[in-house]
């Protein structure tokens, strides 16, 4: 017969895995804990943890989020894939996120799209640029349609955005 | 970072008045323009007694279903026998709406101060205040008025929390909020129970959104009647409101106007009408999920909850799209198709796969691949998708494209009949 | 009326059903099946697949009738055309990505997609022109298959394996049209009972290896039984084809295993389609070996056995054998000083923590409780001993039984004892528990039915009917002519069992008198 094996366990996946929650970020995690009466519900903030410490999250990551949090693996995964913010794979140093929805699109925010795309030398949606530099996006309304094209560069909420800008916002950030 | 505009003599700033100054964010700011008076106040008053003043003041919720505020609180339990909860409801995302965001990152004690009175009423000890991912400076403007407060011991034995959304438009939705608070996928819960009964962590919840909370100390300070006398059409809409117009205007931005203001006045005086050279085609008053309005309706609509029902659409959160004559609205609604078609939380079947086929549809039309047939397909589909699943995703999609088909059939014919070329969906 | 009960109508069917009933339960109890995927009752209630959508009368739009409740007074429509609409809206919905694979699915014939198609879908689609999603096969565990391109996103997988399993190792993975379930890279659907999402599967998107391209479902006889798999008595259907046990599927038993299994009792089935049996009865023929014979000779054989014996008897049981078979042996063997026991394995427990009181049991002895209750012991060691000696050793259906009898050796069993034993000096070829009609008795006192789901090859009949022969014809008087006048005979004389009858356990069976007692019954 088949045996029960605790599912919440990680398998070893090599030795080289570097562990999120130590130290410090652990103490944050744990002050993010009493906040909530259940372990469970610190999911979105320690997943936010780890992209910020690792950049993405990973399988291995996803499992360390489950123990530490209780949970297993997998239901880790399915909330990680709901959440279009987390990352499940590297991007580059740069994230940009072009909002596209009806009402900048209707002020042209596909052209700040190809903007980026050409000025990063990205080329692609959600290809790296060959540099590393860059990864653009589109998105879905980012809530600030009365400033189009609103773009989101890392934590940086940019409005206003036209494609004549896009050229200095790519020098800056470089 | 700037305010883009003085306030206009036909607006009535009340939750907008302070936006632009940038010392209003600061704890100390916001006690200088009598800040947390209205808190201080609320906390002499019994809390059914606050829920009675704000039912009085014919408060109703800002985020789009607009049901009485005060009705809502006088839901929890009056006997509290578990944990009560405040969800504050940040998590705006519904195109065409930037309200919430101007509250949150102008005048984040504006919020607080409405949270911990709101608290008071439904007799909650924690309140979380669900902010989107993608807010990061609304986030930090908020997390430093918080720490303010608190250090200041504003809120006493109160709570509050912020919580960071991670990209996903359905957690706006109440219980989907809820859920992804508690550390779920976003999905969206069948009702019932309400939250009242069995909310976040299965115990009685209110969830409010920004606005309305943002509404709850100017009416305890000013009294339901000051509030309630703020009306131009319908009696059952009250107070001030913020309109978010964006899209193809000369001047897009929030407006403050008192309920039942007309949208002309809206889009021609406070917002400068058009474009030079551009006519008004349609607007979508209410945020994407409602039906939209040709140049005819828009021009005679009043902005208040029974006007925009008066004219088939909804007030909803009050993003106004707008629409000139230069818009492809075949292409505009393809875009918000797929809007709702990224955002669906894959629960109910007729809103994964139908919002799915939809933008389908509508692409291959685009492309110049249509059918006649197609227009009957989407309105059946549309059908299917409307009042049949756990939250209202699905109908938000069908309506843009249910009134588009109806009020602008032959900008979707043209491009059946080859009338109009082709364009590739990006 | 009691205040418990609710009136309400149903498609015209007015009927009275607990308060808190659902409408899609209250249905069935009106004889109206709901069309519906993400409903089970033995699952949390998720109200996902819309496919249940009913007119209420008052209701301002169609409701899910697996989560609304019934009101008194309730009328509730299930053919009216919106409703009929709106579920033929959400076939369509669920078709467009579907694979229209039926020809190669192992669950065409028994697909709850297929069937409400044809019973209420639309005769073409209109998603012709657009190509449909694809995912590739997944392997999910030992014994399951994912194919996420049949898959309609139900969640019962999910809902089980973490409401009921209590190991969330499946989930909804991405979001709107691309979301598929899935696993994490590092886990397995390896839990015990982990094949139960195989069942509740309403598609044919999760997959059982064991069955995979075995028949098609239009080719099972489905037999209802009681899994042999272990003492906790699980309600099972046998699904034969041409003859053979091809699959074990739960039946539901709402005081015994709910709608589960554990894949233990799922797998355990092949041993039932041996094909090394004794087809014939078989006598000692001194320098010879044995010689097949008809049971007329075979009988005779036996009562000059039993007839010239005195002292001694030893009963060498197998937990599988039937009530009335371990009843008939120690009947059979009264005149003798006699001991019985039953060879109990013993494995790993394995619950389902989600049931209270199921699990795979440790004791892998279906009818461990009916034979102590007759008398038997489970002290295998001491009653081999005692067969040592004994005059009598009459081996029931233990082919393994390390017998070293001086005694006579009388042998029912379905195959040949193991070479190395002492040889029987009768071998009397008997059903196996797929063969034949009996009983067992599971640990908590329920004496179930099982049923005959293929015939036993050449000779081979039921051990109550040729232990009932052999008392027959050593006692005089009637043999049984069936398990049911096996039973009743059982029932007449055994204390546990006196308010029983055969008829009356019907299909989930009934308890013994004193079912907490460990033992109980008439003492040798």
């Amino acid at each position: 017969m088949t045996k029960v094996r605790d599912a919440t366990a990680p398998r070893p996946q090599g030795t080289d895995y570097q562990p999120v929650f130590v130290g410090q970020t652990l103490e944050r995690l744990h002050q993010i804990l009493t906040r909530y009466p259940t372990k469970q519900a610190a999911l979105l903030p320690a997943l936010w943890l780890v992209q910020e410490a690792h950049g993405w999250i990973s399988d291995r990551h996803m499992a360390e989020v489950a123990e530490v949090l209780g949970l297993t693996p997998a239901y880790v995964k399915g909330v990680v894939t709901f959440y279009t913010m987390y990352h499940q794979h590297p991007v580059g140093k740069n994230f940009v996120q072009v909002c596209t929805t009806s009402p900048c699109n209707v002020c042209g925010a596909e052209d700040v799209v190809r903007a980026f795309l050409e000025h990063t030398g990205a080329k692609d949606l959600g290809a790296t640029s060959p540099d590393g530099r860059w990864t653009v996006i589109e998105v879905e309304c980012l809530g600030a349609c009365g400033f189009a094209t609103p773009v989101l560069i890392n934590d940086d909420f940019i409005e206003s955005v036209t494609p004549e800008r896009v050229p200095e916002l790519v020098r800056k950030y470089g | 970072m700037g305010y883009p505009h003085k306030p206009h003599p036909k607006e009535t700033p009340v939750l907008s008045r302070y936006f632009g100054e940038a010392d209003a964010r600061s704890y100390k700011g916001w006690v200088k323009r009598g800040g947390y008076e209205a808190w201080e106040q609320a906390r002499t008053m019994a809390p059914a007694a606050i829920t009675e003043l704000v039912k009085e003041s014919g408060l109703r919720g800002r985020g789009g279903a607009g049901f009485p505020t005060g009705l809502k609180w006088s839901f929890m339990p009056r006997e509290k026998k578990a944990p009560h909860y405040l969800c504050v409801n940040a998590d705006e995302s519904e195109p065409g709406t930037f309200k919430d965001r101007e509250i949150l990152r102008w005048t984040p004690h504006q919020l607080l101060e409405g949270t911990a009175i709101a608290a008071r009423a439904i007799q909650a000890e924690v309140a979380y205040i669900y902010i989107r991912g993608e807010f990061t400076e609304p986030w930090a403007v908020m997390e430093q008025a918080l720490a303010e407060a608190e250090r200041a011991g504003v809120f006493g034995d109160l709570k509050i929390y912020l919580h960071r959304g991670a990209g996903a438009y359905i957690c706006g939705e109440e219980t989907a909020l809820m859920n992804s608070i508690e550390g779920k996928r976003g999905n969206p819960r069948i009702k019932p129970p309400f939250p009242a009964a069995a909310g976040l962590f299965g115990m009685p919840t209110t969830i409010n959104n920004v606005e309305t909370l943002a509404a709850v100390p100017h009416i305890v300070k000013r009294g339901a009647a000051w509030y309630k006398a703020m009306s131009l059409a319908s009696p059952k809409s009250t107070g001030t409101k913020l309109f978010s117009v964006c899209g193809q205007v000369a001047k897009p931005g929030n407006y403050e106007v008192v309920m039942g203001f007309p949208l002309k006045d809206l889009l021609y005086e406070l917002c400068g009408g058009m474009r030079p050279g551009r006519t008004l085609k349609a607007v979508i008053p209410g945020g994407s999920s409602v039906p939209i309005l040709t140049r005819e309706e828009a021009e005679t609509t009043l902005l208040d909850y029974e006007g925009c029902a008066e004219k088939g659409t909804m007030l909803g959160s009050g993003g106004v799209i707008v629409f000139d004559d230069s818009a492809d609205l075949v292409y505009q609604i393809m875009r918000l198709a797929q809007f709702y078609a990224h955002e669906s939380c894959a629960q109910c079947t007729q809103c994964r796969e139908g919002t799915a086929w939809t933008t389908k549809i509508l692409r291959r039309i685009l492309a110049g691949q249509g059918k006649p047939s197609d227009l009957d397909l989407l309105l059946d589909l549309a059908d299917n998708m409307t009042g049949k699943t756990i939250c209202v995703l699905s109908d938000s999609c069908a309506a843009p494209v249910v009134s588009g088909i109806k009020k602008f059939r032959n900008e979707f014919e043209d491009y059946i009949a080859g009338r109009k070329r082709p364009v590739a969906a990006a | 009326m009691p205040d418990d009960l609710v009136t309400l109508t149903i498609d015209d069917v007015a009927i009275s059903v607990p308060k808190g009933t659902l409408v899609i339960e209250a249905a069935k109890q009106a004889g109206v099946l709901v069309p519906h995927y993400c409903y089970h009752p033995g699952l949390p209630v998720a109200g996902v697949c819309r496919m249940c959508l009913v007119e209420v009368e008052k209701a301002p739009k169609l409701q899910i009738a697996c989560a609304t409740p019934v009101a008194e007074g309730m009328v509730v429509r299930t053919q009216s055309p919106e409703a009929k609409r709106a579920r033929q809206g959400v076939l369509e919905l669920l078709l467009i990505n579907h694979p229209l694979d039926c020809p190669i699915c192992d669950q065409a014939g028994e697909c709850e997609l297929q069937d409400f198609v044809f019973q209420e879908g639309r005769p073409g689609t209109r998603y012709a022109e657009y190509p449909k999603r694809f995912n590739p096969v997944e392997d999910f565990g030992p014994d399951v298959l994912y194919v996420p391109n049949r898959c309609i996103l139900c969640t019962r997988c999910v809902r089980f394996m973490e409401d009921v399993a209590g190991q969330p190792v499946l989930n909804v993975s991405e979001r709107g049209d691309r979301a598929y379930i899935g696993i994490h890279p590092a886990a397995r659907l390896d839990h015990p009972w982990a094949g139960n999402v195989v069942d509740l599967c309403p598609v044919g998107s999760l997959l059982s290896k064991d069955f995979l391209h075995k028949a098609r479902a239009w080719e099972l006889d489905k037999t209802p039984s009681v899994c042999t798999g272990c003492s906790q008595g699980c309600n099972v259907t046998l699904d034969t084809r041409d003859n053979v046990v091809v699959r074990v599927r739960p039946r539901p038993n709402l005081e015994v295993n709910r709608y589960f299994i554990c894949d233990h009792g799922r797998l355990e089935y092949r041993w039932m389609n041996r094909g090394d049996r004794v087809e014939a009865p078989l006598v000692t023929q001194p320098g010879h070996g044995y010689r097949a014979v008809d049971w007329d000779e075979a009988f005779d054989r036996a009562r000059e056995i039993l007839g010239g014996a005195r002292g001694r008897a030893v009963t060498l049981a197998s937990p599988r054998a039937s009530t009335e078979a371990l009843y008939l042996a120690r009947r059979l063997l009264a005149g003798f000083a006699w001991t019985g026991a039953v060879r109990v394995v013993v494995g790993e427990e394995a619950p389902l923590p989600g049931v209270p009181n199921l699990a795979l049991r440790a004791e892998r002895a279906p009818n461990l409780r009916g034979a102590e209750l007759l008398g038997y012991h489970r002290d295998w060691t001491r009653a081999l001993e005692a067969a040592a000696d004994a005059a009598i050793v009459l081996v029931l259906d233990d082919a393994t039984a390390p017998v070293r009898a001086t005694g006579k050796v009388v042998y029912l069993g379905t195959v040949m004892p193991e070479t190395g034993v002492r040889a029987p000096d009768l071998v009397l070829p008997i059903a196996n528990a797929a063969e034949e009609e009996g009983t067992f008795v599971n640990r908590d006192g329920r004496v179930q039915r099982y049923f005959q789901a293929r015939t036993a090859p050449g000779m081979a009949r039921p051990a109550w009917w040729v232990l009932g022969e052999l008392l027959a014809a050593a006692s005089g008087g009637d043999a049984p002519g069936s398990a049911a006048a096996a039973f009743d005979l059982l029932a007449a004389e055994v204390p546990a069992f006196r308010e029983l009858s055969y008829r009356a356990l019907g299909m989930t069976g009934r308890l013994v008198a004193d079912p907490t007692a460990t033992t109980a019954g008439a003492r040798a």
